[in-house]
């Protein structure tokens, strides 16, 4: 029977993408499955001061950069945290601060970018051997990116699809979730989802012994528990007051279906585990600013999930 | 100039409030009822309180800096169970985080209870009226009981209610427990001994029905007890022999901070100091000015004569019952400043709402590590189920509710001396945050990779990491906490095995403890075996993928 490896919401970190490519060997797995949010959410300006020195900010540090190997340690810095280091000039910071859309050429530029760089890598290391590698962009993902994954020799684009595992088990994949306080590029309102999410299940041959990789967490599920925001976006009660923020139209078609497994991220701190109905549903978190890699192994089993552990790698 | 781009992307939220944070911490190091039910027991010290309060304060103002550190560091990653499996190794991390959030918990829940009888319900029922009540719940052990089934009862709808709707309860609580205070503190100030001491006559004798002359029947029985605690002074030695039993009040102000947002830069960091640390300075200048205003109108010797006259009986160390029959709070004493009967009312209920805003935390920190655990397969699956109608979780409940009904029961009717063991609650956490902190000694150096991505890496002093030299300062401290309460070589804390010959060789409490961790490592090594059988390699699943 398969046995899948599950991670979720890398957000650009370089270390974390090469050990989910590292994961099939280390756990011994079959299927290697990234549930989306792989891109990062900060570019660090790297400002040049003439000949090799730079300047650079990276967690309110300052840095003065005056050779090429601590450029090169810099740079391989701010990527371990997921954030694209971008080389620039005081003229271009200067124009940038008054150009919000040229910021904005230049986040997808750096994202795309690295991207590449993964895929070019995946099909590197991954050549020769049997290992499935299924990917399904999140909802911080720009659309650009599902092109570059199909380039790929080694990485499936799911989104939107039926992909058969093994004889016995269907993947459903998306990425897409409800509304966010943050208007990203993959959300829509409940009701569509369920539109969304019906016209992939419905082409499931067997829904019970089916896995539904959904970058959201089902509602109310323990897996979308995140810290309540006022207005501002500032956590309220210092974090301490915690609120259900998953999909309700997901809750509904896990019910409706009771799939084998599903597989969900979205919000990093929900990591965990729980069943609804017969359905097992996990969140394995993310910690990708450490370049911790969250993750969960899953065997499956013909009608039952024959074991699962998450995974802190 | 633009240090940094960043898009709109999920999670990315601003920093939470400052206060809020200090709010959760003021909490935790609870004056009113840590504070004050551990200032009655320590009636028989020589060092100064007030001084003891500021030197210990000192040195947990360095726990905040390394909680703060770590937290920078591995920010909502699940606290001690991670930092210490993650650097000092999976069994370590398992079994000091069982014990010290989980195990221990039942422990502190009889503690809970006890303050809830002392503090809401017994003076209440008195303001109220219902004298036979206050004086059932107030000595009798059948009354501990309960009222350690009615704390289980409300910390288990806390634990149904969730966080979100705790929190907005905890902030309520402050508000109304800070007037009640500033009306207390207002009462005592105002107040004269001449008014406390016809106070105090008139109203324990109608309000408890205690026997005229109760004032300085109170004074002689906690003389004879040995009542000695100083209000200040008392030598920098005796002084450092208060601490280990201060800190059952003010060892806490990081007992939330593990769930600190993000930390995106050295503000960040510094904002998980500010709320931490201001908690911290906050309660203890509350504190001292409790303590001065209860020195100016209730009179110092007094308080220190009554507790002592209260804890000598309770403890069983004389069969001579305390003349003023109830736990002598502070509030009430305070109230008897007035002969309003809705006045009194108003502050014993305003009061009461320091124990409700904070007793919610028994349960909240335990149900986290029970989950966690089962996540990684050290416990079965079943108990991280939530009831889908009530949103509770059943069974982790369960784990919590059921052995602290019996270590209730032990404690209440002080089965093996069960009363004795307060201060190991303490003890196992301690051993626990002893564990977090040398995690944070040795971080920058087991895992220089992680620790210098992080925002905390400049802070050094003398070229050593802040959170190396915070560490060892605040360890140092634990370790001499440990000493003193394992050795015992002054017999004054009664839950080690003093190498004093006066002092107590407590056997209950030892094996108690040890018990605690017997079962932590039973479970661990436990569950490691079977899962492997089962095909899972928990050693595996929790190492590093190799990066290459």
């Amino acid at each position: 029977m398969t046995k899948l490896f599950f991670a979720t919401d890398i957000h650009g970190s370089d270390i974390c993408w090469i050990k989910f490519l590292n994961a099939g060997k280390f756990y011994e797995a079959d299927v290697l499955i990234l549930g989306g949010d792989m891109t990062g959410k900060a570019v660090v300006p790297v400002v040049h001061q003439g000949g090799k020195n730079y300047r650079m900010t990276l967690l309110e540090q300052s840095f003065n950069i005056t050779t090429d190997e601590e450029l090169q340690d810099m740079t391989k810095r701010v990527r371990s945290r997921g954030y694209y280091p971008y080389l620039t000039t005081p003229d271009e910071i200067s124009e940038l601060e008054k150009n919000p859309e040229r910021v904005s050429e230049i986040f997808n530029q750096e994202v795309l970018k690295v991207v590449q760089q993964w895929m070019e890598l995946a099909d590197k290391k991954l050549e020769g051997t049997s290992l499935k590698v299924y990917c399904s962009p999140g909802n911080d993902d720009m659309d650009q990116v599902d092109d570059i994954i199909r380039s790929s020799r080694r990485v499936v684009l799911v989104e939107g699809q039926v992909t058969p595992l093994d004889s016995h088990h269907e993947m459903v994949a998306s990425g897409w979730s409800n509304r966010t306080p943050w208007d990203t590029h993959r959300e829509e309102d409940e009701d569509q989802l369920e539109v969304r999410y019906e016209a992939m299940m419905s082409q499931l041959k067997d829904p019970r012994n089916a896995v539904f990789n959904i970058h959201v967490p089902p509602y109310k599920s323990g897996l979308d528990e995140a810290p309540e925001l006022d207005k501002d976006l500032r956590p309220v009660l210092a974090g301490q007051s915690l609120k259900p923020v998953g999909s309700t139209a997901l809750r509904k078609v896990i019910e409706k279906y009771q799939p084998l497994l599903s597989l969900h991220g979205h919000i990093h701190e929900g990591r965990g585990s729980t069943r609804i109905g017969k359905t097992l549903c996990i969140n394995p978190g993310s910690m990708y600013e450490q370049g911790t890699l969250l993750g969960a192994i899953v065997k499956l089993g013909s009608n039952k999930i024959e074991n699962y552990v998450l995974t802190s790698g | 100039m633009t240090n940094l781009f960043v898009r709109k992307a999920t999670g990315l939220v601003r920093s939470w409030s400052v206060f809020d944070a200090f709010v959760y911490a003021l909490f935790s190091i609870n004056l009113i009822t840590l504070g004050l039910y551990s200032f009655s027991q320590m009636y028989y010290f020589g060092g100064g309180l007030i001084p003891a309060l500021i030197v210990s304060a000192l040195f947990i103002f360095f726990e905040v800096v390394v909680y703060a550190a770590l937290i920078a560091v591995m920010p909502r990653s699940g606290g001690d169970y991670v930092w210490q499996s993650r650097i000092l190794g999976g069994a370590v991390g398992f079994i000091l985080a069982v014990t010290g959030w989980w195990f221990i918990l039942w422990l502190w829940v009889p503690l809970y209870g006890d303050m809830f009888r002392h503090i809401v319900l017994v003076p209440l029922l008195g303001v109220l009226g219902a004298r036979d009540l206050a004086l059932w719940f107030a000595g009798t052990n059948n009354g501990s009981f309960v009222a350690a089934l009615i704390t289980l009862t409300i910390v288990s709808i806390f634990i149904a209610l969730g966080m979100k709707t705790y929190a907005r309860i905890q902030k309520f609580s402050f508000y109304g427990g800070m007037l009640g205070l500033f009306i207390v503190i207002t009462l005592l100030l105002t107040g004269s001994p001449e008014a406390f001491r016809a106070g105090f006559d008139a109203n324990a004798t109608s309000m408890f029905g205690a026997q005229p002359g109760v004032y300085e029947a109170t004074a002689t029985l906690g003389t004879g007890a040995g009542a000695a605690l100083p209000l200040v002074g008392g030598g920098l030695g005796l002084i450092f022999l208060t601490l280990p039993y201060l800190v059952f009040f003010n060892l806490w102000p990081n007992w939330g901070a593990t769930l600190y947002g993000e930390v995106r830069g050295a503000t960040d960091f510094k904002r998980n100091i500010a709320g931490m640390g201001s908690a911290l300075l906050v309660t203890t200048l509350l504190g001292m000015l409790l303590l001065y205003a209860i020195g100016r109108t209730i009179g110092w010797d007094f308080y220190v004569q009554s507790g002592a006259a209260w804890w000598n009986y309770a403890w069983g160390f004389t069969t001579e019952a305390p003349a003023f029959p109830v736990w002598p709070y502070p509030a009430l004493f305070a109230s008897f400043l007035t002969s309003s009967r809705v006045l009194q009312f108003i502050v014993i209920a305003l009061m009461s709402l320091w124990w409700f805003g904070w007793s919610g935390t028994v349960f909240l920190s335990s149900t986290r590590v029970i989950f966690a655990a089962a996540f990684d397969r050290l416990l079965p699956e079943k108990v991280a189920e939530v009831d889908e109608r009530t949103g509770t979780p059943i069974y982790a409940l369960l784990m919590m509710v059921l052995p602290s009904i019996v270590v209730s029961y032990l404690f209440s009717y002080n089965i093996a001396n069960f009363r004795s063991l307060t201060l190991a609650s303490t003890l196992v956490i301690a051993v626990t945050y002893l564990g977090t902190t040398i995690a944070a000694i040795v971080l920058p150096y087991v895992k220089p990779d992680l620790y210098n991505a992080s925002p905390i890496a400049k802070y050094k002093i003398l070229g050593i990491p802040l959170i190396t030299v915070a560490g060892l300062i605040f360890g140092g401290f634990l370790v001499f906490l440990l000493y003193q309460w394992i050795l015992d070589p002054n017999a004054l804390y009664g839950i080690g095995y003093s190498i004093n010959e006066a002092g107590y060789k407590n056997g209950t409490s030892i094996i108690y403890m040890l018990a605690n961790y017997a079962l932590a490592a039973l479970i661990y090594f436990g569950f490691k075996s079977y899962r492997k059988r089962s095909g899972i390699d928990l050693d595996k699943v929790h190492s590093e993928i190799p990066v290459e």
